[in-house]
């Protein structure tokens, strides 16, 4: 058992469980969809630097 | 041995870990014994400096002084930051931007096997222009299997004042100053357009989350668990949903009071030049380490006073305004100008835990200097306080003064007064010289050119 200091709360953590899940599948599939993308633009998705993810 | 003077602020009194003191002036954190592991990994692991290289977390030094309290580990020296500001204070951009900082930093974490125990928003500050993380504490190891502990508490202190901003009214955000751990999950839930259901992230952050919380209310965390697990991978899921969500969040401003103000001001391009002029050398024998320009709407003249300061904090009341002055800061890459959003007439409180936690506007202060430009018609006439009163507040709140008056015959002055009745028969630069004048000593004077207004210099008494 892992001390926690902050109350996670029990429906915080369910759903976190649920979304990971969703997500799970949403990457699964995006993975494809860029696969299939990269195939017709024979162009590399660029990776995101620090500062694209710091702002929009 | 002299006993030096050690108080310990009560910003930080709610983490285990450690806490933050003063001694002499100087700003220290103290880590506990029981956060000893944790620290010494956050150290180790390489995370500490990849982050502060990044920008992304206060840089500190371990020093070998007197612990403030038995049961220390370390005692670190963060570097200060300048001025501390709260997120509702804060833009919708500085919000958003401190949300990402706060996954990134999440993210980047769990590649040294760590994560973020909390996710609260008054945990970043803005400091040389950039949103960083100032809790050293937030940090526990990683165990696989483990969902994150703080997500609850990133939805409250940033995706609903952001979600709220974005889709039902930008003025929501000010919530926060209400709830101090962030929106309640039902209550942005309900107060989102129905519309926001079709959008997947919203609906499963916030809309499901809230439902979730409220079934689950009563449940115990083991229960509620039932043993299931979530991988680091479904982890890192999470995080970039979270991620994709705020990204996609933005808040277009509409028409606002001040939207063209510099194009709607009554005087001319000598008189406003002469007023930039003033500010400079004014602000450049003050040498101020802080300013705040109150009421600085885009700007214009904070930039002539952050030649000479160490930083100038732009207030302003209009979001509109606050928002596309921090997108020039940050595109100008200025970073010794902080825009923040103020309503002047009902500054921000102290709040939290009697009335400790958060600090109010005046207890940030005073400053070096303070900018009074173009508002004292706002505060006299529009909100009916007698000169003798703005003259007391502005003098707890600064060192040096820059103040300009404004007279009756003014023609913004006139356009306030179009609307009411004039029971302002002592709105006169004499009267106001007089107010000031019992808690300033009057430096300077000056007509600006082809303009009937009048700048002053002043120092308290």
């Amino acid at each position: 058992m892992i001390m926690l200091y902050l109350d996670p709360g029990s429906g915080s953590f369910l759903i976190q469980l649920l979304i990971a899940g969703l997500a799970g599948l949403g990457i699964a599939i995006g993975s494809q969809w860029a696969k299939l993308k990269r195939f017709f633009n024979r162009k590399k998705n660029k990776e995101l630097t620090d500062d694209e993810n710091e702002d929009e | 041995m002299m006993k030096t003077k050690t108080n310990n602020l009560s910003a930080s009194f709610r983490d285990p870990s450690g806490f933050l003191f003063t001694r002499d002036g100087e700003l220290y954190r103290q880590v506990n014994t029981v956060y000893a592991p944790e620290y010494d990994r956050l150290m180790s692991s390489g995370l500490y400096q990849k982050l502060v290289e990044g920008g992304r977390l206060i840089p500190h030094e371990a020093l070998d002084v007197e612990p403030a309290a038995p049961g220390a580990h370390k005692i670190l020296r963060p570097e200060r930051i300048q001025f501390i500001t709260y997120p509702y204070e804060w833009s919708f951009g500085q919000l958003k931007s401190a949300a990402l900082t706060t996954l990134l930093i999440q993210k980047t974490a769990l590649q040294f096997g760590m994560a973020l125990k909390d996710a609260s928003a008054y945990n970043i500050q803005f400091h040389k222009g950039k949103a960083v993380l100032i809790d050293t504490l937030s940090f526990e190891t990683y165990v696989e299997g483990e969902p994150w502990v703080a997500y609850r508490q990133f939805c409250q202190h940033f995706l609903a004042p952001l979600a709220l901003g974005a889709y039902r009214d930008i003025r929501l955000a000010q919530l926060l100053r209400v709830f101090i751990d962030g929106i309640p999950l039902d209550l942005a839930s309900r107060l989102l357009p129905g519309r926001t259901r079709w959008n997947l992230g919203l609906a499963t952050h916030i809309h499901l989350h809230a439902s979730a919380q409220k079934r689950y209310s009563e449940t115990a965390l083991s229960e509620a668990r039932h043993g299931r697990t979530m991988s680091k991978q479904a982890l890192i899921g999470l995080i970039e949903s979270l991620q994709a969500v705020i990204r996609k969040l933005t808040w277009k401003a509409g028409g606002t009071e001040w939207g063209d103000y510099y194009e709607s001001t009554n005087y001319s391009e000598a008189a406003f030049e002469h007023k930039k002029r003033l500010v400079n050398a004014w602000s450049g024998k003050v040498a101020p380490k802080v300013t705040w320009d109150l009421g600085a709407n885009m700007g214009i003249f904070s930039q002539e006073a952050a030649q000479h300061s160490g930083l100038v904090v732009a207030w302003d009341i209009d979001p509109e305004a606050v928002e596309k002055n921090w997108k020039k800061v940050r595109a100008d890459k200025q970073t010794r100008i902080l825009p923040l959003l103020l309503d002047l007439t009902n500054p921000s409180p102290a709040i939290g835990w009697d009335n400790l936690e958060r600090a109010s506007l005046g207890q940030r202060g005073p400053v070096d200097l303070v900018l009074a430009l173009a508002i004292i018609h706002h505060l006299a006439i529009s909100n009916n306080l007698p000169f003798e009163r703005i003259a007391q507040t502005l003098a707890g709140w600064c060192t040096w003064l820059v103040i300009e008056f404004v007279p009756k015959s003014d023609s913004q002055v006139q356009r306030l007064l179009r609307s009411r009745k004039d029971i302002f028969p002592g709105y006169q630069r004499e009267d106001f010289e007089a107010a000031f004048g019992r808690y300033f000593e009057i430096v300077e004077r000056q007509s600006v050119d082809e303009s009937e207004r009048w700048m002053y210099l002043m120092k308290t008494v």
